[in-house]
């Protein structure tokens, strides 16, 4: 353990860096993967970190608008996912294919 | 969480002993809904193993434990096995925050050399202060058991009837939040404690600068909000898909359900599960309408100050026997409400799976809105009008 | 170590640890599993921040509800083995992740050592969040915020009915043949 401050003292810059890694992750699963709902689930992975962010600043800030923020950004994010899904059925229910290299050309 | 030895042993002990309690409540349970069941229908029911029956569930449970433990071919190892030991944690967890009686208080003593300072020990697994959204978003986390066991399982029948119960768990859990938000407003709390302490004493109510006393009556949120119980009590025998609402494993149509493919003890834990959920909705149910572990028409300063008097007269003593005369209190309402859900079930016929969708959305949901307006302007003209 | 230290280093290695999972794994339906353990571990660190309210909508709403709909669309879709989860390539597959790779510790690098993010050192100043924070949230959203609340209502709705709409194409259960 490189300083015992690091660790035993938990600052904003923890929370953001935790945020920035759970962001990177998802980034990488939207880049690698083929699998469209899995694409989803990474966007909504993004998010999730986007909302730990918000909440870190809320809290180390003593303003609640952070919070506020989230309520509206994980509203937003269920209601994308639902519309994300059923369009997702559809296409699937017309092709039975969810690979996204499938999609690559605008044909059809 | 205090920060001493004893009162963190005392918290962890307590966490385990309202899971075991909840174990071992189940055979009870299950004898009561064999017997019960049995008289309904005109017949004895388990009366031979032991007194009434009562060993009939002991012998099961050693019969379970004896039978083979299967893998079907087709089943995906890591959901299969994981399922049913999720099926008992979110029930277990939510019912940790339920209030069970008032707090146990203990002065300040002397042990092994040192002043252990005074204690308050709350009668329940954890306080939690947004008491009920934590427990509405544990118990909607019950669905992935459900998924998990219909998918685990390699079988279509299973995967339709997961399908089907999970998703008649998250439309019903719509209309239990919505029938909770008019009791929500009428205290002004999330906090579960809070909510029962209000319900205390005599029904007493402000109502356009005058204030109402009913002595003849308790202070329930039942008389508060009629539309409210009715609704939350039918959406919680959805969530824990009792009958009237179980066509997800009903057995004409799909076998078992989700829980076709599995034997032996882990169906057991399938079952475990669903009386968790009963006990919760029972919890829950006694806590909002009911007055939870009040006993109607006293206070519990009033039990405190008739214990200290005629009872116990220490301290430690008196708050020691009020929490469990408060407990004891629980755990009548609570039994009523068990029963009440096992005597549903031997009673009312099955609804058809479009008809229970059709009930959730288009009837629960309306009447649940309709509701928490009524309250809010039932509230407003009450508070403003002096 | 203190108490806090440690929750909040447990919490953010199961987060980790699940959010790789929902990249990594092959079979999609263990990745939304992660995904749901991901989100709650996300809510145990807003508890452990004090916005208890908005822990408890995260576990309703989202792990809760959302994932539960992913899940039980993946079930629905039956897909026999994930043959093809990644994406096909090695080079370009390694440029990505040598390129995200670099973005992340650029954004590490900045956060940690360059900016300081706020004039005081970043202790909590506890005494200045509100104790009951689901009144004060709630108090804000309805008055400074309420028409960002009625455009949510608003969205929910139109959401709600498109949803419904593309439901009704062809092949589904309520289309008009």
């Amino acid at each position: 353990m490189p300083s015992s401050e690091i660790v035993n003292q938990i600052g904003l810059s923890h929370y953001l860096v935790l945020s920035a890694v759970l962001f990177m992750m998802g980034f990488l699963g939207v880049l690698l993967r083929r699998n469209v709902l899995v694409m989803m689930m990474c966007i909504e992975l993004m998010l999730n970190a986007v909302n730990l962010a918000f909440i870190a600043f809320s809290k180390f800030s003593g303003r609640i608008d952070g919070q506020i923020m989230v309520f509206f950004v994980m509203t937003i994010a269920a209601a994308e996912a639902a519309v994300g899904l059923a369009i997702i059925v559809s296409i699937f229910k017309r092709f039975r294919e969810v690979n996204i290299r499938f999609f690559e050309h605008l044909k059809g | 969480m205090g920060q001493d030895i004893f009162e963190i042993t005392i918290n962890a002990v307590k966490l385990i002993v309202i899971f075991l309690l909840m174990v071992q409540a189940v055979p009870i349970l299950a004898w009561v809904e064999r017997r019960g069941s049995a008289f309904i229908q005109n017949r004895l029911g388990p009366n031979r193993v032991g007194p009434l029956g009562l060993m009939q569930l002991l012998a099961d449970a050693v019969k379970f434990l004896n039978k083979e433990d299967f893998l079907p071919r087709k089943a995906v190892r890591m959901l299969f096995y994981t399922a049913p030991v999720y099926a008992l944690i979110p029930g277990v967890i939510a019912y940790c925050a339920i209030p069970l009686g008032t707090p146990l208080q203990i002065e300040a003593f002397e042990m092994a050399g040192k002043m252990w300072g005074p204690y308050t020990f709350a009668m329940q697994g954890y306080e939690i202060g947004v008491g009920i959204v934590f427990i509405l978003g544990v118990s909607s986390l019950a669905a992935y058991t459900i998924l998990m066991a219909g998918w685990g399982s390699g079988n279509k029948y299973s995967l339709m009837g997961a399908l089907r119960a999970s998703a008649q768990i998250i439309s019903y859990e719509l209309a239990l939040g919505l029938s909770i938000v008019g009791v929500i407003m009428l205290y002004g709390t999330f906090n579960l404690t809070d909510m029962v302490l209000a319900q205390q004493g005599p029904m007493t109510f402000g109502f356009m600068g005058n204030q109402v006393v009913v002595p003849w009556l308790p202070n329930w949120g039942l008389f508060y909000q009629p539309l409210g119980f009715i609704l939350f009590f039918a959406a919680t025998f959805a969530e824990s898909i009792r009958l009237p609402f179980d066509l997800a494993e009903g057995e004409a149509e799909l076998v078992a359900g989700f829980h076709t493919e599995y034997g032996g003890f882990k169906m057991l834990m399938f079952f475990i599960g669903e009386y968790a959920h009963m006990m919760i909705a029972a919890g829950l149910v006694t806590t909002f309408f009911f007055g939870g572990y009040l006993v109607p028409g006293f206070t519990p300063a009033e039990i405190r100050e008739f214990v200290a008097q005629n009872i116990a007269s220490t301290p430690n003593g008196a708050s020691a026997v009020t929490s469990v005369i408060h407990l004891l209190a629980y755990f009548v309402k609570f039994a009523f409400f068990l029963w009440f859900f096992i005597h549903v079930r031997w009673t009312l016929p099955r609804f058809r799976y479009d008809q229970l969708m059709d009930l959730g959305w288009k009837t629960m949901l309306p009447w649940a809105l309709f509701n928490t307006i009524l309250t809010a302007v039932v509230i407003y003209v009450a508070h403003n009008f002096a | 170590m203190t108490a806090d230290a440690f929750i909040f280093w447990f919490l953010s290695l199961v987060a980790v640890m699940s959010g790789l999972s929902v990249v990594m794994m092959a079979n999609p339906i263990y990745s939304a599993l992660s995904l749901a353990m991901t989100m709650v571990s996300l809510a145990a660190l807003f508890a452990t921040m004090g916005a208890y309210f908005i822990a408890g909508v995260q576990v309703i709403v989202y792990a809760g509800a959302v994932m539960v709909l992913f899940v039980i669309v993946l079930m629905l879709f039956d897909l026999r083995e994930e043959t093809k989860a990644f994406t096909r390539g090695q080079i370009s597959g390694a440029i990505k992740l040598a390129m995200v790779g670099f973005l992340a510790g650029l954004v590490v690098f900045v956060l940690t050592q360059g900016v300081k993010l706020m004039a005081a050192p970043d202790v909590v100043d506890a005494a200045k969040l509100p104790e009951d924070s689901s009144k004060a949230l709630g108090l804000i959203l309805f008055n400074r915020h309420v028409f960002g609340f009625e455009a949510l209502g608003v969205l929910l709705l139109v959401v709600a009915v498109g949803t419904v709409a593309l439901a009704r194409s062809k092949g589904g259960t309520h289309a008009k043949q």
